[in-house]
């Protein structure tokens, strides 16, 4: 009994401090008029949103466009979609045998002077005890000078003579193929998304039974290593995208956003001239999962619930959603600013930029594309 | 009954306390940091002599066997085994102390062995598979001279002792970087079919934890580097060294070598394992050996040699009137015979596809012979998937090598971790102005990190950093879900219409909508086969997952006590 006492008293105090945010409860009469003033408010607030939506829409797919044609021109001019650090491009591997330097220290060191390289330094180590440093980085053989310019800070870290060295390049530590997988696995992601979505927000039943067979064909053949099979893939894929136009708009949204999310933040990547370890790469894919919350959240709100107008269940959804954004922007943040490591600070990096990126195309062109289609249902719904 | 003990009592809260206590079992936290593990036993070494055995690679990393002292010595450190296993004498001995027996060991001579080019007979008693008994022989044998040239390690590969069972990766932990060397000259082309079988091999035989790349001198040399985390060093050379070239003859003829004309190689234990009918059997007084068995597909066109091959052969017929073609079909690794196998009468000229393939491993004890077998037939298996190298590697140097990440690595992420956290909770409480809210929050979270820590140390799944990728999208998804959970939930338009199972009906549509979509997008990564998107794809499939099943439910339930009216 005691326990129950308390119990209301607390639920009391809440009630009291969220009133002005969150009336939990209120005498009917009240809640109607509150109601009433929401809609009058929601629809003098939403007037501009409503009339001006479709040009808002334009803002993503200039933003996509634009990264696209960055990406492009940096492939241009590079050979790479990206700037490879040393793990993912390979470069000098150099061996300083030395006892006394430790490995972390001289990496800072060097780091500190090399600033446009990567530079990765691990210790050798016999029955427990250092015994030598290796360190590598992605200078090319052929720029003697840098080369030498490295070279002799080793020396001055370490207090070591050249001599000692042992100097090697080394490849890459993804193997060769590793991009074209990460691709297909990407494409095969993608188009099971699309289907989920589908399956969960569509209708036609014979249609998602014809498209879930087309999905997992396709992915089959994305697997296979010949390259016939992999185009006929390629054209399943963009015969789904095709239908999902015509009977499941948001698994488009889905799709869409997430891959402008992975473009966008890549263009800004290579904008600013970073450089992408096996680290980054982690950080690309996590953007898929947070990509995902979002976009389910959003076409959930829009789509099934029927409660209020249009423009209020998006608000209802860029609330949660928008809670979501900042809690995940104040984790990174942090990290971002407690950072020790180069690696921590790479991910949180691509994060950072993913996270931002995500915002304009969960709440502008997802937002924006789902508004039109229920619109356009609406209409066709109402004249038929 | 009152709520909180309603509470306490609900199934999903007492799932996730059973799933909290046992990880933290799995786990198994120490504060114990004194002495070295043991990773590896050398066959035939003064410790092996001495009784201690080789740990199975699959021992939890707490439970393996810690020495503690040597000669009354403690020994806390690697380097401070190396002290006490050094400057000995032959004949002299060690009382080593772990923690679980005292060993007494005799240090060993360390021979040169030199095959003279003379032969000389000698009486062996030896094990007969197939009349599983023991039969006294006399053999010809190459004449051997041993020449004594120092002293032999004890025998003991040790790592610093681990105070959890969470095993690192290669990018946290650090392992073993060997450096290869092609025995004559390879172009790219090769290089990459090398590189790609040297992997596939460690994957096939239980290590995916690796990083194979070229490498190149300044001299124009080329190598292989290999990095590869919690594997001693005969296993190593046993893998990458050797080319792993099989063959399968019937007298003269080739019928199948490894790689393409192996369609299929069973290694689940139904079909593969200690072979049940021959077991094992004492062959001397220090010698057990075991025999093991699996089988095999071979492809059409193997089967057509095959049968082809045992057309033209006479029948014999044995003791017990089986009937028995006159030649064997013997099994050759890298030009070894493995094993040979009799051939029934019944298989002559028939393009049989399934085979089962024998072999044999031996040791001091019956453990340590079934060991061998076991050892043997997974590398036999290997081969037998992956086919040999295109050429013969030779192991330059073979050091141990810190990790990429270095040593304030995870002492940092756990330092940010618990900021982040924080920051979250800043977020939650700044928007829902409830610490009843805010707080559940931080205890899913920690519990989700904890249940995912105790799965991977269950699983001996190695924490590397796509696996702290895959760990915090987990968390950052369980936030997600939460916010959901809670906008459901406390909506005071909806509250009113429906009822608090409808509301939450309603979000975890939403989450699992959610959920199905990750799992999906995640899915084609961890088929890629690749370390990197796998241990991504494998960490967050089973961090989301945990969050739907068990979190999550358990989230929504303490939301329930404390808001519900």
């Amino acid at each position: 009994m005691q326990g129950e006492r308390k119990n209301v008293r607390r639920t009391d105090r809440i009630k009291r401090k969220h009133q002005p945010i969150l009336p939990i409860k209120k005498t009917p009469s009240k809640e109607v008029e509150e109601r009433r003033q929401g809609n009058i408010r929601a629809a003098r607030r939403g007037g501009f949103y409503d009339k001006h939506y479709k040009k808002l829409l334009i803002i993503p797919f200039i933003i996509l466009l634009a990264a696209i044609a960055t990406i492009t021109a940096h492939y241009a001019t590079t050979g790479d979609f990206i700037n490879r650090g040393v793990s993912l491009k390979g470069g000098l591997l150099i061996t300083v045998p030395t006892e006394t330097v430790g490995a972390d220290e001289l990496g800072k060191a060097l780091n500190t002077v090399f600033t446009d390289h990567d530079i990765e330094t691990r210790s050798l180590e016999d029955q427990g005890r250092q015994i030598a440093i290796t360190i590598s980085a992605d200078l090319a053989t052929e720029d003697e000078q840098q080369v030498e310019r490295f070279i002799k800070a080793i020396e001055q870290a370490t207090e070591t003579d050249r001599n000692d060295y042992s100097i090697e390049t080394i490849g890459s530590s993804l193997g060769a193929s590793f991009f074209a997988q990460t691709s297909k696995a990407l494409f095969i992601a993608f188009i099971f998304m699309g289907l989920v979505v589908y399956l969960y927000f569509g209708t036609h039943f014979k249609v998602k039974v014809a498209a879930a067979v087309a999905t997992v064909v396709a992915a089959a053949m994305m697997y296979s290593s010949s390259s016939t099979l992999n185009v006929i893939a390629l054209l399943i894929g963009a015969g789904l995208i095709y239908t999902y136009i015509r009977y499941s708009i948001p698994s488009v949204a889905v799709i869409l956003a997430a891959f402008s999310d992975i473009v966008v933040t890549l263009a800004v990547v290579d904008l600013l001239g970073i450089k992408i370890s096996t680290a980054g790469i982690a950080a690309f894919l996590m953007l898929i999962g947070y990509s995902v919350d979002t976009d389910i959240l959003l076409s959930t709100r829009m789509i099934k619930r029927k409660e209020g107008s249009l423009y209020d269940r998006l608000i209802s959804a860029i609330k949660t959603g928008l809670t979501m954004n900042f809690t995940t922007m104040a984790a990174v943040l942090i990290a971002l600013f407690f950072s020790e490591s180069q690696v921590i600070s790479e991910i949180m990096t691509v994060l950072f930029i993913g996270l931002l990126a995500d915002m304009v195309n969960t709440w502008l062109q997802n937002a924006g594309i789902l508004r039109w289609y229920l619109e356009k249902k609406e209409k066709e719904e109402g004249s038929a | 009954m009152t709520s909180a003990k309603k509470l306490f009592t609900s199934a999903r809260i007492l799932i996730l306390v059973a799933a909290l206590l046992l990880s933290a079992l799995a786990i198994h936290p120490s504060f114990d940091k004194e002495g070295v593990a043991i990773r590896g036993v050398v066959k035939n070494s003064s410790a092996a002599i001495a009784g201690i055995e080789s740990p199975d690679a699959n021992v939890q990393p707490m439970n393996r066997e810690v020495v503690k002292s040597i000669n009354n010595i403690l020994i806390n450190s690697v380097a401070d085994y190396s002290d006490a296993t050094k400057n000995l004498e032959v004949g002299q001995q060690l009382i080593l102390r772990t923690d679980r027996k005292v060993y007494v060991l005799e240090v060993k001579p360390l021979y040169k062995t030199t095959v003279l080019n003379q032969t000389q007979l000698v009486n062996k008693t030896i094990y007969n598979e197939t009349l599983n008994a023991t039969v006294n022989v006399t053999v010809e044998e190459p004449v051997v001279e041993h020449e004594v040239i120092g002293v032999e390690d004890v025998g003991l590969t040790v790592y610093p002792k681990p105070v959890n069972n969470i095993r690192r990766g290669l990018d946290l932990e650090g392992g073993t970087r060997v450096l290869l060397e092609p025995q004559e000259e390879v172009d790219d082309q090769t290089l990459d079919l090398v590189i790609s079988n040297i992997k596939q091999r460690l994957n096939v035989y239980g290590v995916s934890d690796i990083i194979v790349r070229p490498t190149k001198d300044f001299a124009g040399n080329t190598y292989i580097a290999v990095e590869i985390a919690g594997v001693n060093k005969d296993e190593v050379r046993e893998l990458l060294a050797k080319q792993g070239k099989f063959e399968a003859k019937i007298g003269t003829d080739s019928v199948f070598l490894g790689g393409d004309d192996i369609a299929y190689v069973c290694r689940s234990p139904s079909c593969s394992g200690i072979d049940p009918q021959r077991g094992c059997g004492q062959i001397s007084n220090e010698e057990w050996a075991c025999g093991f068995s699996f089988t095999i597909t071979l492809s059409p066109q193997a089967a057509g040699r095959q049968a082809a091959a045992t057309s033209v052969l006479d029948v014999l017929v044995d003791e017990s009137g089986e009937g028995y073609l006159s030649e064997n079909l013997t099994l050759y690794l890298d030009d070894q015979v493995v094993d040979e196998l009799r051939i029934a009468s019944e298989l002559k000229g028939s393009a049989t596809t399934q085979i089962r393939i024998t072999g044999s491993g031996a040791g001091i004890t019956v453990r340590d012979a079934e060991i061998d077998a076991i050892a043997n037939m997974k590398k036999l298996q290997t081969v037998l998937i992956t086919g040999s190298l295109p050429v013969k590697l030779d192991i330059v140097k073979t050091d141990a090598v810190s990790p990429v990440l270095g040593q304030t690595f995870i002492k940092n992420v756990m330092l940010i971790g618990l900021l982040a956290m924080l920051a979250v909770i800043v977020v939650v409480f700044a928007r829902y102005r409830s610490i009843k809210v805010a707080l559940p929050m931080v205890i899913t979270m920690v519990s989700e990190v904890i249940i995912l820590l105790g799965i991977a140390s269950l699983i001996g799944w190695r924490l590397d950093l796509a696996a702290i990728a895959g760990i915090i999208i987990a968390v950052g998804t369980g936030v997600d879900d939460q916010i959901v959970i809670a906008d459901e939930t406390m909506s005071s338009r909806r509250k009113e219409q429906l009822g608090w199972k409808e509301r939450m009906s309603r979000a975890f549509f939403i989450i699992m909508a959610a959920y199905f979509a990750t799992v999906v997008a995640m899915l084609p990564l961890w088929f890629a086969g690749a370390g990197l998107l796998k241990g991504f794809a494998l960490t967050t499939i089973l961090g989301v997952s945990i969050g739907v099943f068990i979190t999550r439910p358990a989230y929504a339930k303490i939301v329930e006590y404390f808001l519900k009216d």
